[in-house]
């Protein structure tokens, strides 16, 4: 009973790719009733694994973690779609399915360390250089880590936990090695990633003397304790703020990043339709792979949301979120600001 | 029914001129998917690992034009049409007994108007209830139809059944909110009801679609009335140490019109049963929420009333936390992990009558159900949650929790069951039914229901929908 919130359910209208559907092709696979095939796959790899569901689970049900073991099942038995073992071996053999110049793991050490992964690596790399601008601000000088790495999430959304648990272990060894205590992250994913999933999915404990920090509510914090200070803008556009893909997962960041929003801003953003505890992702997920069509879907449904409110920009941090809205945006009439960057530039 | 190849095919090909190609799927996943509703038979065939039977197509129509195109080939072929919304119907009433096109309204989901003078809200009728409702809340509106299936359910799942939620009691069911449709006829025409319902421009015609299923016609946009979002909701529960006390005291709350949005009266099995394992209240006797909203000073005056009332009655005042508690768990008795669950067999064989009739039905039900079925250590279960100013609903319950493993002879003992429940409530002046429709399960029924007056309903039928297309073996109608 979350199809009032499924997203993919939502945009494709279609009974089979709800959290519903598709728990009923399983079990009746399970049953008898049906074999793997490319259709029944198909509904299998329809799921964009971004928390919706779970968030609003009356019963808190690990749906999408399900999902993906059952995925994992199909991809033993060889029945996954071809482009599942396309990304994996991406993945694999050059840590990312966006890109393959990932440079090795750093070799510098210090208190606080940032991953870029792949996603702002390869997609949208002026997220990375505007954190890194307004960490030095705020103070901190992070040592990048994972530069052009996935951190295992896509891995394991795919249905592939043992190279996830590789990729995750070498994420580990690699801060570990830095000798950070803090490491900062740019997006709800990651936070979801290091702090959740890899615990329920891949049985890996993330290490009790490194804390995890997320950028926004970090900055938001220095914001409020007028230890940063922002000029604000003074043109009357019309910005609205898109909570990222996994933004549900993390709800407590909900506040922070509006307030550091709020703070360049000369007006509150725009609030879409799809915000806060029921924001629906973008394609940013598995499902730009598997199912491309549904992950255009995702990504103009939140465009059109955004025009029905009335917006003229919008602003996201999550490079991932960005890539996707920005693919879209212009033939929307539309324009994509990454948030790191309006806030680095308006540094005072 | 089976069709050829080929007739298959050239049937999908002018679905698909409609609708286009991404809107009609013939896949084996979505034909599995689309098979069941919440309908205890169709969940229990599928788990116990019996084929269903499934549609031929599933189509996606984005207009009320599209679907009058889509009647016009399922008329031309003799094809079943069964509308759906959410598809959590507990009657079976989405299942496509005889194959047939599925027609899934969810892309119908746009809100036309929001009118903050009249206080209506117009959408089309693929929408879903809780997103509808997000939308109403952003202007402090509400649609007062809280279903416990909302977050499944669309605005055509709401009144094709004519449905109640949980504060119908103040204000109405989903059929009293509705102000106008727009309704595909089975032929094809589009038909749009007066601007307004109360009126004396002759009959109220445009009713015969609410309750019909799909039956008539498909409904394909609405206009209801709205409210504002209550400034207060004061809830509080009370303990009868008799269920007869508790549905007097319900009554006479009711017929001195002092307005609750919600009374639901546990019996006793229920109380110690359901409402110990969803709330943690361990209570003996009738447990009773009654709430009041609106204006602060009002509600709180509604309230006094209420309590002077049911102080005659001996009832023991549990305070407001025992109230509120159930309204914030109001609907995790409908779900996982806390609602009926296969491998059990259960069904709701809810009810409504006037107060003169209601605890005779409710007794004579429960015996006959009790006695009838001892062998399989049934349980039978009721709380009475829809009120009138001349009677209340039932919503009684059986549950079988060792019922047979194979999927005939359960099915053959659940038919059995529900046709002890239904004697005893025609027998006693109920409906076969006051909120969940008739569907599937309980068609078999409405002869006996409406008795001299079938007829005319058959043979309206039979003028709407000469070739039998529109959700056919559904509240009544063959095929």
């Amino acid at each position: 009973m979350c199809r009032h919130i499924a997203p993919v359910g939502h945009v494709m209208a279609d009974e089979a790719v709800t959290p519903h559907g598709i728990a009923l092709v399983v079990a009746s696979q399970r049953r008898g009733l049906i074999d793997w095939n490319a259709d029944t796959v198909g509904v299998v790899y329809a799921e964009p694994d971004a928390g919706n569901c779970r968030a609003h689970c009356v019963t808190d049900q690990p749906l999408p973690a399900a999902i993906a073991a059952v995925r994992a099942e199909i991809v033993a038995q060889n029945q996954a779609p071809t482009v599942v073992y396309d990304v994996h071996e991406r993945l694999r053999t050059k840590h990312s399915a966006f890109g393959d110049n990932a440079p090795a793991p750093t070799e510098t050490t210090g208190d606080v360390a940032l991953y870029v992964g792949d996603e702002a690596h390869y997609l949208w790399p002026s997220a990375v250089e505007a954190a890194i601008k307004l960490l030095d601000a705020a103070g901190m000088h992070p040592v990048p880590i994972g530069v052009g790495q996935s951190n295992g999430y896509l891995a394991g959304s795919l249905g592939f936990p043992d190279t996830a648990s590789r990729q995750a272990t070498a994420l580990l060894n690699e801060v570990q090695a830095t000798g950070a205590r803090q490491l900062i992250v740019l997006s709800p994913g990651d936070v979801f990633t290091f702090r959740q999933l890899y615990d329920e999915r891949l049985g890996i404990d993330w290490p009790a003397e490194v804390e995890l920090v997320d950028l926004t509510t970090l900055l938001a914090s220095r914001v409020a304790d007028g230890s940063l200070a922002f000029e604000r803008l003074n043109e009357p556009a019309a910005y609205a703020y898109v909570d990222p893909t996994h933004a549900v997962r993390v709800p407590e960041r909900f506040d922070a990043v509006r307030a550091l929003v709020s703070a360049v801003l000369p007006t509150a953003p725009l609030e879409l339709f799809w915000r806060r505890e029921r924001a629906h992702p973008v394609g940013s997920t598995a499902v730009q792979f598997t199912r491309p069509d549904i992950a255009d879907a995702l990504t103009r449904a939140r465009l059109e949301d955004a025009r029905n409110a009335g917006a003229e920009i919008l602003l996201c941090e999550d490079p991932g979120t960005l890539f996707h809205l920005n693919r879209h945006a212009a033939s929307m009439g539309l324009r994509v600001q990454g948030l790191y960057e309006l806030l680095a530039e308006r540094l005072i | 029914m089976e069709r050829p190849g080929i007739q298959h095919e050239m049937i999908r090909s002018e679905l698909e001129e409609i609708v286009g190609e991404a809107y009609v799927s013939t896949g084996e996943a979505d034909r599995l998917v689309y098979a069941t509703d919440w309908f205890w038979l169709p969940q229990m065939w599928l788990d116990r690992g019996a084929p269903p039977r499934k549609p031929d197509y599933i189509v996606h129509p984005g207009s009320a034009e599209e679907i009058s195109a889509i009647m016009k080939i399922a008329n031309a072929y003799r094809i079943p049409v069964i509308p759906w919304g959410g598809g959590s119907g507990s009657q079976g009433g989405a299942l496509s007994v005889f194959g047939g096109i599925i027609l899934d309204t969810k892309r119908l989901n746009k809100i036309i108007e929001i009118d903050e003078k009249s206080l209506t809200v117009t959408a089309q009728a693929g929408i879903n209830g809780t997103q509808l409702e997000w939308a109403l809340n952003e202007k402090g509106l509400m649609l007062p139809h809280y279903a416990a299936s909302s977050n499944c359910a669309t605005l055509g799942g709401y009144l094709s059944p004519r449905g109640t939620g949980t504060i119908s009691t103040k204000y109405g069911k989903a059929e009293d909110l509705v102000l106008r449709m727009q309704v595909v006829l089975p032929n094809g025409h589009i038909l749009r009801t007066p601007h307004v319902p109360q009126h004396a421009a002759g009959p109220d015609f445009y009713r015969l679609f609410l309750g019909a299923e799909g039956t008539f016609g498909v409904i394909t946009e609405a206009t209801m009335q709205v409210d504002y979002l209550p400034e207060a909701r004061l809830l509080r529960a009370v303990l009868f140490d008799d269920l007869a006390k508790g549905i007097e005291a319900g009554r006479q709350i009711m017929t001195r019109r002092l307005d609750p949005f919600v009374i639901r009266l546990y019996d006793p099995r229920s109380t110690a049963s359901r409402v110990k394992k969803i709330l943690g209240y361990e209570l003996e006797g009738a447990y009773m929420v009654i709430g009041f909203d609106g204006d602060p000073d009002l509600a709180a005056l509604q309230e006094k009333k209420a309590m002077e009332i049911i102080n005659q009655f001996g009832a023991q005042d549990l305070g407001r936390e025992p109230g509120e508690g159930w309204w914030n768990h109001r609907y995790d008795f409908y779900y996982p992990p806390q609602s009926l669950k296969l491998p059990w067999m259960y069904g709701t064989t809810e009810t409504v009558t006037t107060y003169d009739r209601i605890e005779k039905l409710y007794y004579a039900e429960k015996k006959a159900v009790e006695e009838g079925f001892k062998e399989w250590d049934i349980e039978f279960i009721g709380h009475f949650s829809h009120w009138f100013h001349w009677g209340v609903m039932v919503y009684t319950r059986f549950i079988i929790k060792n019922p047979p493993e194979d999927p005939e002879e359960a099915l053959r003992l659940h038919n059995r069951v529900w046709n002890t429940a239904m004697t005893a409530v025609l027998e006693n002046g109920g409906m076969v039914n006051e909120h969940h429709g008739v569907g599937l399960k309980l068609s078999r029924y409405m002869r006996r229901q409406y008795g001299d007056a079938w007829p005319l309903l058959e043979s309206i039928k039979n003028t709407l929908d000469p070739n039998g297309i529109m959700n056919p073996g559904k509240v009544g109608f063959g095929f």
